[in-house]
C-alpha cells in the first residue's frame, strides 16, 4: 500500500448561525495516499462542500472548527496558527479548486496579477518576472494559451475560467489538491477537460493526490481510485472505486447510484441526481442511524445507537444492514 | 403574509415604523384634542418656553410647539403625496421599460437617466418660483413628478432580470396579454422593491419640501416643518440664540427622514439577504 | 479607435444632449406656468409711483429684452444662442448689472466650499464604510444607527445645529458670510485665514452628512463583496488579509463611483441650501436672494450655471470609471 500523505481523524466542523449549530461535518475520518484521487460522493447539503473547505485547515466563519486532526506527514494544521497557515499551508502544501469558477477570480484583476499576489504571498523574495516567467512556462507546459495571463477574468469562458483556477491553485506544487464540484458548473467538453488536466496534474507529479468532490457519483468512476460516501456530516461508505459503484454496501449508495438512469450518455451534469426523501435535519441530529427516515430495509434496532464502521472485508459501512447477501459479497471473505 | 412576518422580524424596520407611525399619529390626532390656529399670533416675539407656551413662541408670536404639530402633519402630507406619484410615474416607466425591451427600453431609460443628472431641485425652482403662492398640493405634485427617475430605475432593473422568467412564458404561451403579463406576472414580484423605493420617496419629498422652502419656495398657505426653519433662519433665531425655533422643525426633519431610512434598511436586509453577511 | 476613446465619445455625445435638454427646460418650465411674471415685476418695480409712461417703457423694454414679442421657438434659438455667447441676461434686481457678472463672483465660493467637502467626504465615508463591514460586530453595530442618523439630518438642518453651537453657543466661530466686512478679498494673509475661519464651518457641516451618507452605501457594498466567492478562493490560497481588503475595496467603490455620479445633484442642492444657512456668498445664496426678489434672469441663470456644473463633474466621474473599471472598456470592444 502506498504511503499516506494526510490523515483525518475524527473532524468536527460544524457552522455557528444565530445560536444554532449545525453539524456539517461531525466526526470525519480519511486517510489520502501518495498518487491517488480520493472521491467524495454525495447529495447536496450533506456537508462534503464543507469538508472539502475544512480539510485545507481554514475555517471561515461561520464555519467553526470543534475538533479532530488533520495531519500532513507529521504538521498538525487544525489548530495551527492562522498566519503560519496561510504562509506555509494553504495554496503551497494544500491546495483549492472552488465550485463556481464564474465567480472565483477578482472580476477587477488580471489574472496577472493575482498570480503575482498569491505567489509573492508565499515567496516573497520573487520578482515579478520570475513569477511570470514561471506561471508561462507551467501555462506552456499544461498547453493552455499564454495569452491568458494577460485577461481579466471577464474575457474568459467558463471552461478556460476553471482550467485557469486550476493551474494558478496547483502552482506552486501542493501536496493535496481540493477539488469542489470542479466540474458541475461546466459543458460536457469542458468537463472532459478539467478531468484531464487534473490527470496530468497527478502523472507529472505536480499534486501528489486529489480529493474530488461531487454530487454525481458516476462522475468518479472516470476518475477516482477510491471513494467515500458521506451523509448527515459523516462518511457512510469507503471502498475502491469499483467495490462502491458496482457493489454499494450501503442502502444510501445503492440509492445514489440508481438514482441516476443514464449515467452516461446525455448527463450533461447540470440535473442533480434526484433521490427520494430528503436529507436529515442537521441541526437536530436523531439518534442512531442517520439515514434511518429514508432506508428501505430500516429495523428498529437501527433507531437506537450511533451506527459505527462495520469492516466486512477489506471495506468498511456504516450499517446495520450492508447489503452483503443481495450482492453476493461473503462477509467473510 | 409571509413578507410581514419576516418584515416583523426585522427589528430595524418595527423601530423605524413605529417611530414613524408615533409622529404621524401625533400630527394627526393633536389637532383634534386642540382646536388651536398654528398661525395665530398668542405672545411677543421669540418668547422663550414657559408653561403657557412649552415650546415657546417663534418670530410671529405664534405658539411653536402648535406649529411644530401642524408642521409634521404638513410635510408628512408632502412627502406621502409626493411619493405616491412618484412611485406610480417610475413604477410604470420602469415595468414597461424593463419588460419590453428593445427600443421602448431604450428610450425610457435614456429619458430616466437624463432626469437623473439633471438636478430634480433645478426643475422644481424653475416651476415654483414663476409663482407668486404655492399651495400645498401644487409642491407635493412638482416633487413627485421630479423624483420619480429613482423608481423607475430600481423597478426597470427588478423586472428586467424577471423577464426571463418561466412564469413569464408561461403566462404568455397561456395567451395572456403584455398588459395582463405585467399586472398580474410582474408587479406582484417586485412590490417589495416598490413599496422600499416608496419609502425612500416620502423621505426624500420631504426634504425636498423643506429645501424649497428654506430658498422661500414653500407653501404659501400653511406652515411646514420647512416654512419654520426658513422662517426661523430669516428673522435671525439662530443668531439671537432662539434655540427652541429651529431645534423643533430640525429634529422632526431628522427623526422621520430617520425613521424612514430604518424601515428601508430593515426591508433591504430582508430582501436582499446578502446584505446580512451570514 | 482606442475602446476607452470609443466610450469617452459616446459619453460626449448623451452630455450634450442632456445639456439641450436641460437649455429647454430652463427656458421652457417657467413660461409653463401661466401668467406673465414680467407685468407681475413691472408692477411691482413701479410701486413707488411711477408715470404710466416710465411703466410702459419699462415694460416694453423688458418684454423686448425677453423676446416676449416673438414666438417660443424663435424666443427658444435666441436664448440658446445668447447662453453660447455666454449671455445670461440682465438682472432685475441690480438692475444693470449682468447676471454673468453676479454669478461669476458667486461661483468660485461655490466651487470652493462643494468640490473639496464631496471629494473628502466621498473618500473619508468609503473608507469609513469599508473599515465598518471589515471590523464587523460592535464597530459595525454601534456606528451604523449613529452614521445613519447622522447621514438622515438634512445637510442645512445638520447646518444650523453647527451655527448655533460653534457660532453662537460656543462663539468661537463666525456665524455667517464668506469673510469679515471690514476686509476686502486680496490674496493676504490676514484675508485668507479670515475667510478659512468663515469656511470651516459650512465645510463641516456639508462633510459630515456626506461621510455619513457614503460610509452607509459603502459597508453594504464591502459587505456584499465580502461574502463573494473570489474572496473566499483568494484566502484559500493563502492570500493575506491585507491584499484581499485591496481587492474588496477596490470593487466596492466602482458602484460607489456611479452612486456618487447619480447623487451628485441632490448633494450640489444640499450644498446650495447649507450656504443659505451661513450666508455664504456663494450661488446658493444668490439664488436664495433673487427668489426673494423675482429677480428671474439671475433665478435661470443661477439654475443653469448649476445645471452646468453638474454634468461637467457627472462628465468627469464617467471619465474616471471609465479607467478604473475594466469591464467598461471590455463592453466598448463588444459593440
Amino acid at each position: 500500500m502506498k504511503k499516506l500523505v494526510a490523515e483525518v481523524e475524527n473532524l468536527k466542523a460544524y457552522y455557528k448561525v444565530k445560536g444554532r449549530i449545525l453539524k456539517a461535518v461531525d466526526g470525519v475520518s480519511l486517510g489520502l495516499r501518495d498518487g491517488e484521487v480520493l472521491g467524495i460522493a454525495g447529495e447536496s447539503g450533506c456537508g462534503k462542500s464543507t469538508l472539502a473547505m475544512s480539510l485545507s485547515g481554514l475555517f471561515l466563519p461561520p464555519l467553526k472548527y470543534y475538533g479532530g486532526k488533520i495531519k500532513l506527514k507529521d504538521i498538525e494544521i487544525s489548530k495551527m496558527d492562522r498566519k503560519l497557515l496561510r504562509k506555509n499551508v494553504l495554496g503551497k502544501k494544500i491546495s483549492f479548486i472552488p465550485q463556481s469558477a464564474m465567480n472565483a477570480l477578482n472580476p477587477t484583476l488580471k489574472i496577472r496579477n493575482f498570480v503575482i499576489d498569491v505567489l509573492k504571498e508565499h515567496e516573497p523574495e520573487l520578482s515579478e518576472e520570475e513569477i511570470i516567467d514561471r506561471v508561462e512556462e507551467r501555462f506552456d507546459s499544461l498547453s493552455l494559451s499564454k495569452r491568458v495571463i494577460n485577461s481579466y477574468p471577464f474575457e474568459l469562458s467558463g471552461g478556460m475560467k476553471q482550467r485557469v483556477i486550476t493551474v494558478i491553485s496547483t502552482l506552486m506544487n501542493p501536496e493535496i489538491l481540493l477539488a469542489d464540484e470542479p466540474t458541475s458548473a461546466l459543458d460536457v467538453s469542458s468537463q472532459h477537460q478539467i478531468i484531464k488536466l487534473i490527470k496530468t496534474l497527478l502523472e507529472r507529479r505536480i499534486v501528489k493526490s486529489v480529493v474530488f468532490i461531487t454530487h454525481e457519483l458516476p462522475l468518479l468512476r472516470h476518475i477516482a481510485d477510491r471513494i467515500a460516501i458521506m451523509y448527515a456530516g459523516q462518511i457512510v461508505e469507503r471502498g475502491t472505486t469499483s467495490q462502491i459503484i458496482f457493489s454499494p454496501l450501503h442502502p444510501y449508495t445503492k440509492m445514489l447510484m440508481s438514482s441516476i438512469i443514464t449515467p452516461e450518455k446525455g448527463m450533461k451534469g447540470k440535473e442533480l441526481p434526484v433521490v427520494s426523501g430528503s436529507p436529515p435535519n442537521l441541526y437536530e441530529i436523531v439518534a442512531g442511524c442517520r439515514f434511518a427516515e429514508r432506508c428501505p430495509y430500516v429495523t428498529e434496532e437501527c433507531k437506537i445507537n450511533e451506527i459505527k464502521f462495520h469492516k466486512i472485508g477489506d471495506r468498511e459501512v456504516r450499517c446495520l444492514h450492508p447489503l452483503t447477501e443481495r450482492n453476493g459479497i461473503n462477509a467473510a471473505k | 403574509m409571509e413578507l410581514l412576518r419576516s418584515l416583523i422580524k426585522s427589528r430595524k424596520f418595527l423601530i423605524g415604523t413605529s417611530i414613524f407611525l408615533a409622529l404621524l399619529l401625533t400630527s394627526l390626532i393633536f389637532p383634534l384634542v386642540n382646536s388651536s390656529d398654528p398661525l395665530e399670533m398668542v405672545g411677543l416675539l421669540y418668547e422663550p418656553p414657559s408653561a403657557e407656551h412649552v415650546l415657546g413662541t417663534d418670530n410671529f408670536g405664534r405658539d411653536v410647539l402648535i406649529e411644530f404639530i401642524y408642521g409634521m402633519k404638513t410635510s408628512i402630507f408632502v412627502g406621502l403625496v409626493a411619493g405616491l406619484i412618484a412611485t406610480l410615474i417610475g413604477t410604470t416607466i420602469g415595468v414597461i421599460a424593463g419588460y419590453v425591451g428593445r427600443l421602448t427600453d431604450n428610450i425610457l431609460n435614456s429619458t430616466t437617466n437624463l432626469f437623473l443628472v439633471i438636478p430634480s431641485f433645478v426643475i422644481l425652482i424653475l416651476l415654483s418660483s414663476s409663482l407668486k403662492s404655492r399651495s400645498l398640493l401644487f409642491l407635493a405634485i412638482i416633487i413627485g413628478i421630479t423624483s420619480w427617475p429613482w423608481t423607475a430605475r430600481a423597478v426597470r432593473a427588478q423586472t428586467s432580470s424577471l423577464r426571463t422568467r418561466e412564469h413569464i412564458n408561461m403566462a404568455k404561451l397561456n395567451g395572456m396579454n403584455n398588459f395582463e403579463i405585467m399586472l398580474s406576472e410582474i408587479l406582484p414580484y417586485v412590490s417589495s422593491y416598490i413599496f422600499m423605493a416608496f419609502v425612500l420617496q416620502v423621505a426624500s419629498g420631504i426634504l425636498s419640501e423643506a429645501g424649497l422652502s428654506m430658498l422661500g419656495l414653500g407653501p404659501s398657505d400653511v406652515v411646514s416643518l420647512g416654512t419654520m426653519l426658513s422662517w426661523a433662519l430669516l428673522y435671525e433665531a439662530v443668531r439671537t440664540g432662539a434655540w427652541w425655533a429651529f431645534f423643533p422643525p430640525t429634529i422632526g426633519i431628522s427623526l422621520i427622514t430617520f425613521s424612514l431610512l430604518y424601515m428601508n434598511t430593515g426591508m433591504d436586509e430582508i430582501f436582499n439577504p446578502r446584505l446580512r453577511g451570514e | 479607435m482606442s475602446p476607452y476613446f470609443k466610450y469617452i465619445l459616446g459619453k460626449l455625445k448623451w452630455y450634450v444632449l442632456i445639456f439641450f435638454a436641460a437649455l429647454f427646460l430652463n427656458f421652457f418650465l417657467p413660461r409653463l406656468i401661466p401668467g406673465n411674471p414680467i407685468s407681475a415685476l413691472v408692477a411691482q418695480m413701479a410701486g413707488g409711483g411711477a408715470s404710466s409712461d416710465v411703466l410702459n417703457k419699462l415694460y416694453n423694454s423688458y418684454i423686448h429684452e425677453f423676446g416676449l414679442d416673438h414666438p417660443w421657438y424663435v424666443q427658444f434659438i435666441d436664448y440658446v444662442v445668447k447662453v453660447f455667447h455666454g449671455d445670461l441676461g440682465t438682472s432685475f434686481s441690480l438692475y444693470p448689472t449682468k447676471v454673468n457678472t453676479i454669478l461669476a463672483q458667486a461661483l468660485p465660493w461655490t466651487i470652493a466650499l462643494q468640490v473639496p467637502s464631496i471629494l473628502l467626504g466621498w473618500i473619508l465615508g468609503n473608507i469609513l464604510g469599508a473599515l465598518a463591514a471589515y471590523k464587523k460586530g460592535k464597530f459595525d453595530g454601534t456606528l451604523f444607527p449613529i452614521t445613519l442618523f447622522v447621514s438622515s439630518i438634512p445637510y442645512f438642518c445638520f447646518a444650523i445645529i453647527l451655527l448655533y453651537l460653534f457660532g453662537v453657543i460656543l462663539n468661537i466661530l463666525p456665524i455667517g458670510g464668506g469673510y469679515s466686512m471690514a476686509l476686502t478679498p486680496t490674496f493676504s494673509i490676514v484675508f485668507l485665514t479670515d475667510a478659512l475661519k468663515h469656511y470651516l464651518l459650512p465645510f463641516l457641516s456639508l462633510l459630515l452628512v456626506i461621510i455619513g451618507g457614503q460610509a452607509i452605501g459603502m459597508r453594504e457594498m464591502s459587505i456584499y463583496e465580502l461574502n463573494t466567492d473570489y474572496v473566499r478562493y483568494a484566502k484559500l490560497l493563502g492570500v493575506s488579509d491585507k491584499k484581499i481588503i485591496r481587492y474588496v475595496f477596490k470593487n466596492a467603490m466602482l458602484p460607489q463611483i456611479t452612486g456618487l455620479s447619480i447623487s451628485l445633484g441632490t448633494m450640489v442642492g444640499g450644498a446650495l441650501i447649507t450656504e443659505i444657512v451661513f450666508s455664504y456668498p456663494g450661488i446658493g445664496t444668490w439664488l436664495f436672494n433673487a427668489i426673494r426678489q423675482q429677480d428671474y434672469p439671475l433665478i435661470q441663470g443661477g439654475t443653469l450655471v448649476i445645471t452646468i456644473s453638474v454634468l461637467l463633474a457627472n462628465f468627469l466621474i464617467d471619465i474616471v470609471y471609465g479607467i478604473v473599471d475594466p469591464r467598461i472598456r471590455a463592453s466598448q470592444l463588444e459593440e
